[in-house]
């Protein structure tokens, strides 16, 4: 078979493209749905954790936070989606998406956590100081000051964090959700063909991928106009 | 104005200070020697709360900062601090810098706050940097405009930790220029430094601390010119 009929066969013929498209999609919504909870939920573990390592209080969130972290990085994202799709919802009619993007959300919120802290621990102690010394509450000097520099400063790795939740969602299929990397393997169990759709399902990722790079580095670049002398 | 009785300061099982008491009338100026370690800066920062006492009491204006309940945010309005190490916000401007604080606490508007921001950044010659971010900038220029930061939420007193240890020394004299032209404008101050020309000329009281109490105070002729404890002796024989 020449490729130009591989090509019909895998993507052309039934509108089996159609797969690969309606998989993006889900993929997509999964990922920016769990990117959101994922970052909410992230920011807020850090300040727990890093407000009682500098004062002393909210001691009870920041155990359950640090309870949230070990289990969540402590076992594989797959078991986790299981569980919340077939174990916790078990007897809720809930949709495989919503599921998928809490499971994924949940999951990206304690790495995005770590992340945050690390960025919050760079800032040195003196802009908190200098911060308070004015007059300003912990929560202001954290909000204007501690925050702006936090964040500029994990950008990359916050970057990195979106590249992987992305490809991770391809475990969706686990719960039958028929995301991008199901959409290709739906085509190749229908063709038989592995090569083209799977190299296909590849090249939509890297793409997406691209495309979150090229975002990253422009709103690093707005971010570092401080840093040039 | 500042009030300290039997002030103690522990980190972990080191004694930091050990008893301190220490009365500062407004408008005097009071330098701080003493050999490193020996706890003057943690005094300073105790002052404003920046380090929490282990002991002992804090008055300012009469009001017991070191009591439970105190609003310390409120009593920092009124007390500057400059830092060794400037600590300027580097993601912000150095009209932001200077402005944000008495926006954030309502005691301007922002179009009040620029003002008064270019105003003083007029009088340290330095008002084309404005809009300049702090990396811009020379240390001398980075710790006028921390000091000038401090001022634009008009303190009552000026606390100045080590303000010229980070500097290139040909740097150091702009910034004691500008801290001597507070003193005689009659800001109180507490003046943490090693620059003995400086408390010689300015001071109005020279304290020596050393082993975590005040070994000896006197005003600065004195001072200099007449130690009594044999600590301060040695001391100053080796710096001056």
């Amino acid at each position: 078979m020449s490729f130009k009929e591989r090509f019909i066969l895998n993507f052309i013929e039934d509108n089996r493209w159609k797969y690969l498209l309606d998989g993006l999609s889900n993929t997509l919504v999964i990922t920016i749905f769990a990117l959101m909870l994922g970052v909410t939920l992230g920011f807020l573990v850090a300040l727990v954790r890093v407000t009682h390592d500098k004062t002393g209080k909210l001691k009870l969130l920041n155990n359950i936070s640090k309870l949230y972290l070990t289990v969540i990085r402590g076992t594989p994202v797959v078991v986790q989606l299981m569980i919340i799709y077939y174990v916790v919802f078990a007897t809720m009619s809930v949709s495989k998406i919503v599921a998928a993007a809490l499971a994924f959300g949940i999951n990206s919120g304690a790495y995005v956590a770590e992340i945050f802290r690390s960025g919050i621990m760079s800032i040195d102690a003196g802009q908190m100081e200098a911060g308070r010394s004015l007059g300003l509450s912990y929560k202001t000097t954290m909000w204007k000051i501690v925050m702006p520099q936090a964040v500029k400063n994990v950008l990359p790795a916050l970057g990195n964090e979106m590249i992987t939740l992305l490809k991770e969602t391809s475990v969706a299929g686990y719960i039958a959700i028929q995301d991008l990397t199901k959409g290709g393997d739906i085509i190749r169990s229908r063709t038989y063909d592995a090569m083209l759709p799977l190299l296909a399902v590849a090249l939509v990722y890297l793409c997406v991928v691209l495309v979150l790079q090229h975002f990253v580095g422009k709103l690093e670049r707005r971010l570092a106009r401080s840093d040039r002398r | 104005m500042i009030d300290v009785r039997n002030l103690e300061k522990s980190f972990g099982d080191v004694k930091v200070l050990r008893g301190i008491t220490q009365t500062i009338q407004k408008g005097e100026k009071v330098v701080v020697i003493g050999p490193s370690g020996s706890g003057k800066s943690t005094f300073l920062r105790c002052i404003n709360l920046l380090e929490q006492p282990t002991g002992g009491q804090i008055f300012i204006d009469d009001e017991e900062i070191t009591a439970k309940g105190c609003d310390i945010d409120q009593v920092r309005s009124r007390m500057g601090m400059v830092f060794q190490h400037f600590n300027l916000f580097p993601h912000l401007t150095v009209k932001q810098n200077i402005t944000l604080a008495p926006v954030q606490l309502k005691l301007m508007n922002q179009k009040d706050a620029d003002k008064r921001a270019m105003e003083l950044l007029g009088r340290i010659g330095l008002a084309e940097k404005a809009d300049e971010y702090p990396n811009m900038l020379s240390g001398g220029q980075k710790q006028r405009i921390a000091i000038v930061r401090a001022l634009a939420m008009n303190p009552e007193v000026m606390l100045f930790d080590e303000p010229t240890s980070a500097l290139d020394p040909e740097m150091v004299g702009e910034v004691l220029d500008f801290m001597r032209e507070l003193a005689n404008d009659g800001m109180t101050m507490v003046i943490v430094t090693h620059e003995m020309g400086f408390a010689r000329e300015v001071a109005t009281r020279v304290l020596f601390i050393d082993e975590g109490v005040i070994m000896e105070q006197n005003e600065p002729k004195e001072f200099f010119a007449n130690p009594q404890n044999e600590r301060l002796k040695s001391f100053l024989s080796k710096v001056l």
